[in-house]
Order: C-alpha cells, then sequence, then structure tokens
C-alpha cells in the first residue's frame, strides 16, 4: 500500500523521509481521528456491556459467542430453507431493493418530467404526493399486505413507494429548472419535442434526478429491513434479525445490525461514485 | 428603404401575481429598415428586453403588432435569433455541438458536409477556431459570448436580436467583441437590434438609437441618428464631431429619465397651508452667479417666512433641465434666462406652445463676451481685429458658445456680433455648450470663444485661457439676466403661493444687492449644494475703468429692476423671430399681456411695503444707438441690418386655462 506512492526522483536521492513517511504526514491528520473515535465508541460499549450496565452485547461478543463467530466467519453457507450466511441473506435482500428501486426510478421519472413539464399537472397532484411522501414505510406494510396478499410482491411495493418521492419531487424541480435561457433557444430554434428532450430536459435535469436517486437508495434499503421485519418467512438480512430477536441471540443482532449499516454506505457510496462520473461528462 | 421590422402601437401588459397589471410598454412605433442596425438604450426596467422579446417572438404584445417583412410574429423563429446577455450556450455541449444543434434543426435539408462546413466557417469568423472542442465552462465570457454570436450568425437570420450581449464581460474583451460583430454586421449587411445600456456601445455600433422612457407605460422618449460614416472604429470615432453631441444627448436623456423617477417615487400631494395653494415647491435653477436670490431665500429662511414651508431647490445641470421639469410639471418654478418665457410661450422648444409667465425679474447684467488667448496672442483685442481676424482665418471653423438658445447671451452676442458686421450664423456658428464644457473647449482651442454669465467668464479669465472681448455694461446696460418663471395654468392654480415667492425672492434679491453681503454671498455659493466653486471666483462687482472703485455687475434690486417689463419681452421676442428661433408672433400683444405678470410683482412688492419702488423703466438702448420701438416692432425687424428669413404667424395658446387639480 505505502508502496503504491511514487516519490518524486529527487526526493528519492535523499535519504530523509521514506515513502510511508510520506504518506503518514500526508494522511495521518485524516485517518487519527475517525479511528480514534471508532475504538473508543467500540470500548465504551464493550465496557458497558462489560460491567452489566446494559443487557446489550458488546462488541467482541461477535468473537466469543460461538454461533455468531460462525456467521461472522462463514457468510455463504446454505443448509437450505431458511438457514444461511449472512451474504446470502443480504443478497436477497439486496434483489428486493433492487427491484423495487427500479420500478422507483422509472416511474418516479416519468411522473416527475410530466409533473415538472405541466404546471396543471403539477398543480393537481402535487398535494397528493407531499401528503403521500410523509406516510412511514412501516406504515405501509399493512396496507401492502392487504393489497397483494403475499409476502413477496408486498415487500417490493413498500420498497417502491417508501424511494419514488424523492426521484419524482427532484426529477419535477430539475425539469422546472431548466433555465429559461435554454427554454428561449429551444424556442427561437423552433426544436422538436424528441429533440428538446434528448438535447435540453435530459442533460439539464439529469444533477436533480440524481439527487434524488441517491437520497432515495438509502430510503429503499431502510424499507426492506422494515418490510422484511414484518413479513417473516422469506430470507432476508431484516429477517434474520427479527429471527435473532425472537431467539435471543443478542450478539446476531449485533452483526446483523453491522451488515445492514456497512451495504447501506455502500449503496451510497455507489451512487456518489455514479453522479460524479455523470456529471463530469 | 425597405423595411424590414415594423412595430406598431405596441402595447404590454404584465398581470401581477397580487392581481393588477404592470404596464410596460405603450404605444411604441418602430420602423427598423434592412441592413439597419438599432440600439434600444434606457434605465433598467424600462421595458428594452421586454420589446425585444416581443419582436423576437417569445412574448406576445396584448395591444399592436409586429410586422418582419409584413408579416405579423406570432411564434419565435430561427429567422430573428436571439442572442442572449448570458449567451445560454448548452454547457454539456462543445463548441461546435452547440453551433451544431442550431444549424441541424434549421437546416435539415443540407447535407451534412455542407452543415460542418457552415460550422466551422462560422466558428473561424469568431476566431474561435482553435477551441471547436471545448465546452463552454472552458472557456472565458468573450469567447462563450463569441460563440453565442456565431450560432445566431449561422443560420442566417433576417433579423439579429441582442440582448446585452456584451453586459458581463471586461472593457476590453468588449471593445474586441464590438470591432467584430460591427466588422461582421457591415459584411453581411445584417439587420439588427440590440439593447444596451452602455452609452458608447450604442453611438459606436448603431444606425439609430432610440431612447425609452422610464416604466411603466414605458415610450419611445427619442431617436438619434448616428450620422458617423462606417466603417467605424472605435478608437476614432470619438474625433468625429458628432460623437460627443450625441454622448451628452443619451446622458442628458437618461439623467432627466433619473431624475423623473426619483421625483416619482416621492409623495407628491399638494400641501395647501397659512392660506397658500401650496406651500411645498421645487424650485429648479442652474449653478450660476444669478442664483444667488434663490440660495439666500433658502439659507435665510425667507421662502419659510412668507409660508413656504417646503421649498426644495433642483440643481439641474443645463437649461434643457429646466424647459424639461416644466413641461412634465416636475418643477413648479425655476430659475431662468429671461428669453425663455416668450420662447416656451412661442413653442421654441419645439413641442406645443406652453405659456409660461414671469412676474420677477430676479437679476440684470453679469454676463461678458470672452475670446480665447490664442486669439489675443494672434493680435485680436477687440472686436474689428476679431472681424480681421475671422477674413483671414477663414478656412478654419469658428464656433463660439452658448448656453441656451433663449437666454440674454445667445440674443446679446448675436446683437454684438451683427451690429459689428458678423454674420453669427454664416462667419461663425454658435453652438449650445454646458458651461463647464465651454471651458474645456476654450482650453483646448475647439471654440473661438463663449458668451456667458458670471462665474464661468470670471474664471476663463482668471485660469489665464480667455478675455473678456466686450462687457455686457458695454452692450446694453441693465439688460434682464435671469427671471422666474411657471407655468401659466401653476400660476392660475396657485395665485397666492405665487405671490408669497415672488415676495420670498425680491426680498432675497433686496438682501442681495447689498455689497457689503457680497463676500457672504460668495460663500453661500460656494457651497456644493450650488456652485460647488471656490468662492474666490465668485464675484458681483468688477472694478471700474479707472480702476479705483468697484461697480456692482449683478443687478438684483433697485428702482424698475424687478418688475417685469412688456417692452424688454418684447425686445426679446423681436431678437428671437430674428434669428428664426420663433416665429414672431401675430399675436404678440396677448403674448406680453400674459407673459409678463405685472399684477402678481405689483401684489408683492406692495405687501413687503416697497413703496419707493419705480415701475417705469428708462427705454431700451443698446449700445450701437439703434432705437427700439415697441410700438412698431415687425419694421424694426425689417430695419436691422442683418435678420433671417423670420415668418410671422399665430401662436395658439389658446385660452388661459388653470392647472387641473
Amino acid at each position: 500500500m505505502t508502496t503504491s506512492i511514487n516519490p518524486s526522483p529527487n526526493r528519492e536521492q535523499r535519504p530523509a523521509p521514506s515513502g510511508l513517511a510520506l504518506w503518514w504526514r500526508k494522511n495521518g491528520k485524516l485517518i487519527l481521528p475517525p479511528f480514534f473515535g471508532t475504538a473508543g465508541f467500540l470500548l465504551f460499549w464493550q465496557l458497558s456491556a462489560s460491567l452489566g450496565l446494559t443487557k446489550l452485547a458488546g462488541p467482541l461478543s461477535l468473537f466469543t459467542e460461538e454461533r455468531t463467530r460462525e456467521l461472522l466467519f462463514y457468510p455463504f453457507f446454505d443448509r437450505g430453507g431458511l438457514d444461511k450466511g449472512l451474504f446470502l441473506h443480504a443478497m436477497s435482500s439486496l434483489s428486493r431493493v433492487a427491484l423495487g428501486y427500479s420500478l422507483a426510478a422509472i416511474v418516479g421519472i416519468a411522473v416527475g418530467i410530466a409533473v415538472g413539464l405541466n404546471k396543471t399537472l403539477d398543480r393537481a397532484f402535487d398535494p397528493l404526493f407531499q401528503f403521500l411522501r410523509m406516510v412511514a414505510p412501516l406504515a405501509w406494510v399493512p396496507i401492502a399486505l392487504v393489497l397483494f396478499q403475499n409476502n413477496q410482491p408486498a415487500a417490493i411495493f413498500v420498497i417502491f413507494i417508501t424511494s419514488i418521492w424523492p426521484i419524482l419531487i427532484n426529477t419535477a424541480e430539475g425539469v422546472r429548472q431548466i433555465p429559461q435561457d435554454y427554454r428561449n433557444v429551444a424556442l427561437v430554434l423552433q426544436m422538436s419535442n424528441r429533440r428538446f428532450f434528448t438535447k435540453v430536459l435530459l442533460p439539464s435535469a439529469l444533477p436533480y434526478i440524481f439527487t434524488g436517486l441517491r437520497i432515495s437508495i438509502g430510503l429503499a434499503w431502510l424499507a426492506i429491513i422494515a418490510a422484511e421485519i414484518v413479513m417473516p418467512g422469506s430470507p432476508g438480512i431484516g429477517f434474520f434479525i427479527w429471527d435473532a430477536y425472537q431467539n435471543s441471540y443478542v450478539s446476531e443482532i449485533v452483526l446483523g445490525v453491522v451488515w445492514i449499516g456497512a451495504i447501506g454506505l455502500i449503496l451510497d457510496r455507489l451512487m456518489t461514485w455514479l453522479q460524479r462520473r455523470i456529471s463530469k461528462q | 428603404m425597405t423595411k424590414r421590422v415594423e412595430v406598431q402601437e405596441i402595447e404590454k401588459n404584465f398581470p401581477l401575481s397580487g392581481g393588477g397589471h404592470y404596464l410596460a410598454l405603450k404605444g411604441i412605433d418602430l420602423d427598423i429598415r434592412k441592413g439597419e442596425f438599432i440600439s434600444l438604450i434606457g434605465h433598467s426596467g424600462c421595458g428594452k428586453s421586454t420589446l425585444l422579446n416581443l419582436i423576437a417572438g417569445l412574448d406576445a404584445p396584448t395591444g399592436g403588432s409586429v410586422l418582419i417583412d409584413g408579416e405579423t410574429v406570432k411564434l419565435p423563429g430561427p429567422d430573428k435569433m436571439v442572442v442572449f446577455q448570458n449567451y445560454s450556450l448548452l454547457p454539456w455541449l462543445t463548441v461546435r455541438q452547440n453551433i451544431a444543434l442550431a444549424v441541424d434543426e434549421v437546416m435539415p435539408g443540407l447535407s451534412r458536409d455542407e452543415r460542418d462546413g457552415i460550422i466551422a466557417d462560422h466558428i473561424a469568423m469568431v476566431g474561435l477556431g482553435h477551441a471547436g472542442d471545448k465546452l463552454p465552462r472552458e472557456l472565458s465570457g468573450g469567447m462563450r459570448q463569441r460563440v453565442a454570436i456565431a450560432r445566431a450568425l449561422a443560420i442566417r437570420p433576417k433579423l439579429l436580436l441582442l440582448d446585452e450581449p456584451f453586459g458581463a464581460l471586461d472593457a476590453l474583451s468588449r471593445g474586441n467583441l464590438q470591432e467584430k460583430l460591427m466588422q461582421i454586421c457591415n459584411e453581411h449587411a445584417l439587420t439588427a437590434v440590440m439593447v444596451t445600456h452602455d452609452v458608447d456601445e450604442a453611438v459606436l455600433l448603431s444606425d439609430r438609437i432610440v431612447m425609452l422612457t422610464n416604466g411603466p407605460g414605458s415610450r419611445i422618449g427619442g431617436i438619434l441618428e448616428v450620422d458617423i460614416p462606417r466603417p467605424r472604429e472605435r478608437m476614432t470615432v470619438v474625433h468625429h464631431p458628432s460623437y460627443y453631441s450625441l454622448r451628452s444627448e443619451i446622458i442628458y436623456f437618461l439623467n432627466r429619465q433619473k431624475r423623473v423617477k426619483q421625483w416619482q417615487a416621492k409623495p407628491h400631494k399638494v400641501l395647501a397651508r397659512h392660506g397658500l395653494e401650496k406651500v411645498n415647491l421645487d424650485l429648479g435653477f442652474v449653478p450660476l452667479a444669478a442664483c444667488a436670490p434663490l440660495a439666500v431665500a433658502e439659507a435665510k429662511g425667507l421662502f419659510a417666512k412668507h409660508g413656504l414651508d417646503e421649498v426644495t431647490l433642483v440643481r439641474e445641470s443645463s437649461w434643457r433641465g429646466v424647459t424639461d421639469g416644466l413641461l412634465d410639471r416636475t418643477l413648479d418654478a425655476a430659475l431662468m434666462p429671461s428669453g425663455m418665457p416668450t420662447w416656451m410661450t412661442a413653442g421654441g422648444h419645439g413641442g406645443d406652445p406652453l405659456p409660461v409667465v414671469t412676474a420677477l425679474t430676479l437679476s440684470r447684467n453679469g454676463n461678458g463676451i470672452t475670446l480665447a488667448r490664442r486669439l489675443a496672442d494672434g493680435g485680436v483685442q477687440s472686436v474689428d481685429d476679431y472681424r480681421a481676424w475671422l477674413q483671414s482665418h477663414e478656412r478654419e471653423p469658428h464656433t463660439l458658445g452658448i448656453v441656451h438658445p433663449a437666454s440674454m447671451h445667445n440674443l446679446l452676442l448675436r446683437y454684438w456680433l451683427a451690429a459689428n458686421a458678423i454674420d453669427p450664423d454664416r462667419d461663425v456658428h454658435l453652438q449650445t455648450l454646458p458651461p463647464a464644457q465651454m471651458l474645456a473647449d476654450l482650453k483646448d482651442g475647439s471654440i473661438d470663444g463663449f458668451c456667458i454669465g458670471a462665474p464661468w467668464l470670471d474664471r476663463a479669465v482668471a485660469e489665464g485661457h480667455g478675455f473678456t472681448v466686450a462687457g455686457d455694461l458695454a452692450i446694453w446696460r441693465d439688460h434682464p439676466g435671469k427671471v422666474l418663471g411657471v407655468r401659466e395654468d401653476w400660476a392660475l392654480a396657485y395665485p397666492n403661493t405665487h405671490i408669497a415667492l415672488v415676495k420670498a425672492l425680491l426680498e432675497a434679491c433686496r438682501y442681495c444687492a447689498q455689497p457689503s453681503h457680497w463676500p457672504e454671498l460668495s460663500s453661500l455659493l460656494s457651497d456644493r449644494r450650488y456652485l460647488g466653486m471656490k468662492p474666490e471666483l465668485i464675484w458681483f462687482s468688477e472694478t471700474s475703468a479707472d480702476g479705483n472703485s468697484t461697480v456692482p455687475h449683478h443687478l438684483f434690486f433697485g428702482p424698475g429692476v424687478n418688475r417685469p417689463s412688456r417692452s424688454e419681452h418684447l425686445w426679446i421676442i423681436t431678437q428671437l423671430a430674428r434669428w428664426a428661433e420663433i416665429p414672431f408672433p401675430r399675436n404678440y400683444v396677448e403674448i406680453l399681456e400674459r407673459i409678463c405678470s405685472v399684477g402678481v410683482y405689483s401684489t408683492a412688492a406692495r405687501e413687503l411695503g416697497l413703496k419707493d419702488v419705480t415701475y417705469q423703466r428708462a427705454a431700451i438702448a443698446l449700445f450701437d444707438g439703434r432705437p427700439f420701438n415697441s410700438d412698431d416692432p415687425i419694421s424694426y425687424l425689417n430695419e436691422v441690418s442683418l435678420h433671417r428669413d423670420f415668418s410671422v404667424a399665430e401662436i395658439p395658446i389658446g385660452a388661459p386655462r388653470s392647472l387641473a387639480a
């Protein structure tokens, strides 16, 4: 890792600061505070657990509890039924998210553009959107179950309905925010609708759309946990946690939470990277 | 002359969010010839961009119509391409793609190669051959605007519309781009309309400059023809004789608009108090030594003493500002040259005759004819020398400066020249210039001299740029100088206010006439609110011929000094007619009766207890000894040696009417 930093040639000739020292001087300030912050938190947690201040297992229990250690080190096992490694649980959760989120993106962008272009549509639906947006993911679960009578599509619907609003609202705003200048250019050149769409509208609204998509991916991931906890019976990380709770495997809950946090973080970073890639063009 | 654009009776009303409407434009009429470059200039918010958008079809007028080549504009289109102020390039497309977007859309019939050719040509035309594949954000503001211009020109519009195209650029790129645009417009004989707020830019680029008045309800306040030949260059146009007069014309217009706006921003309720119909007055003046009575009346509280609690003195930079202030009623009353009441009443300002009355002569004398130092160096000492000088320097232009056609300076200078066998229109050229400009022109030798009031003539002498060839005491001793003028309808609506105003100023005149007060007057007038000049330069007396005593130069008060004199105003009318500034009014008796508000003066004088005021003035006697017969002015006019072809006409001033309250 340290060798990947290439010191400039004349530096190499000098005996003093080696590559490692140089790297450390540059990045030490960025690494030490988060390291100590996290370590301090874990230590506090562990101490409060060891001293019996809370019933919650400490972080070390991930290694000390045999069941949990197994789950930690073997995420890929599959013993059939619901007895799977955490990675497989996560994957089935993710596939649900992928489905619901994609639906939300397609519908959200399309409706957002329509609403952004048409003032009357905007006026007609804006109150409804603002209202539905405020309904928490958990509240959708019973409605979804009544609607679909089946866990799987209900879970996807909950993801869809939770994550669609930021996409829709941001897209509409992006379309509304197309500068009057660009619209005037299109008007003066008498551009066809198709060209206006591809050459002006989409590129102009793209940053807004991506902001919406990025906010939504977080929401979608939050929703899947809610949906799975309430709708047990199929593999998923939410079910895993719920199951662990039912069986009082406290350290397994902690492990599940670590997975959820990590995956959420990765998803967000992925979207940020994608957004940056696209807006760079 | 083929018309490309016809703007007919355009009106534009914007609905306001809180209900109601904002009338942006009203009654705009404008024809634009093929190949003409038009600038729209005016203050921000005057609706110039709105007018451009209406021509472009980006917005629809609420009244009237715009025709391009005889067809009504209904929608925007590439035949009337707009160059927007903020470039409006699509940031995700390169320079080439931005232009291609326009070309592909407008010229679908051409082959790919032909279109690429057009795009490349236009990128090269604006000098961006090296930057074709760059994104707009990689370019400077000037380069971006060049791309926008290239995009507009590439689609061969019938009409190019530019909305403050160089507003956001630094001075250097603005200059370069202006020249580039001018060159392109010349080469392709483009018809263009440009919105700008830059006076120099407008003069440089335009064939005609359309000046818009302030909103709401902006109209065309004036159209200036720019007669500077093309091709023009930025560095050389400034030397064209028209350049500065065009420039100052626009600046005057814009300042006037600003003043009107400020005036409108204040509440203008007529405040009646103390038995007076109106006590809040705006009093116009031009900074001259003769404005002393106004300054004294303000500083000594004489206005308030006579019940006029809220008098504001409004400093105008030229007499034209006074004329316009009376015309648009932003001024209640004003200090004005003694010829202005008759001149405005006879319609000399070029509009409908506006009856203006005077009830008080504020000052007499105070003027002189100054010639440049270089003439003295050439041996000119007297008017005979000057005549000889004119003959020997026939090829050079000889310009003399005056402040206003209706001022005594003009009339005295002309009279003096004519009586000395110099034709004031043929042998020399009289030009209206602002006083400060005159001094500068005298210094750099572009004028031979000027006739102007104190303190400017004293300044020219004191600073060594000129010498007095004839003082006004030698031309017409105790001639009327400045008078108080008000609109006749104003005087009829506020008769008691008028009397109170005359009383305050007459008392101030009496104060000014005391030689012991002159040092105080000098320091009072040196204040920035009035002249803003060193007190040493403001004199009210001059040294007599023997060098021992000082004689009063300005006459502010005394027997027969202040009462408006009909015979003097008749003399002024004959002189104005003699030089064809106005036709000679057949109804001159009626006009004189109405101009000279002797009754108001008499009442004021009586109420002040001035019993010793003689009403009679001595007969009018000028230096050449020619008698002025006020009973037969037309014979007098026909007899004077030099005069223009004057006309005699009835001036339709109607019956006296009071201002509608």
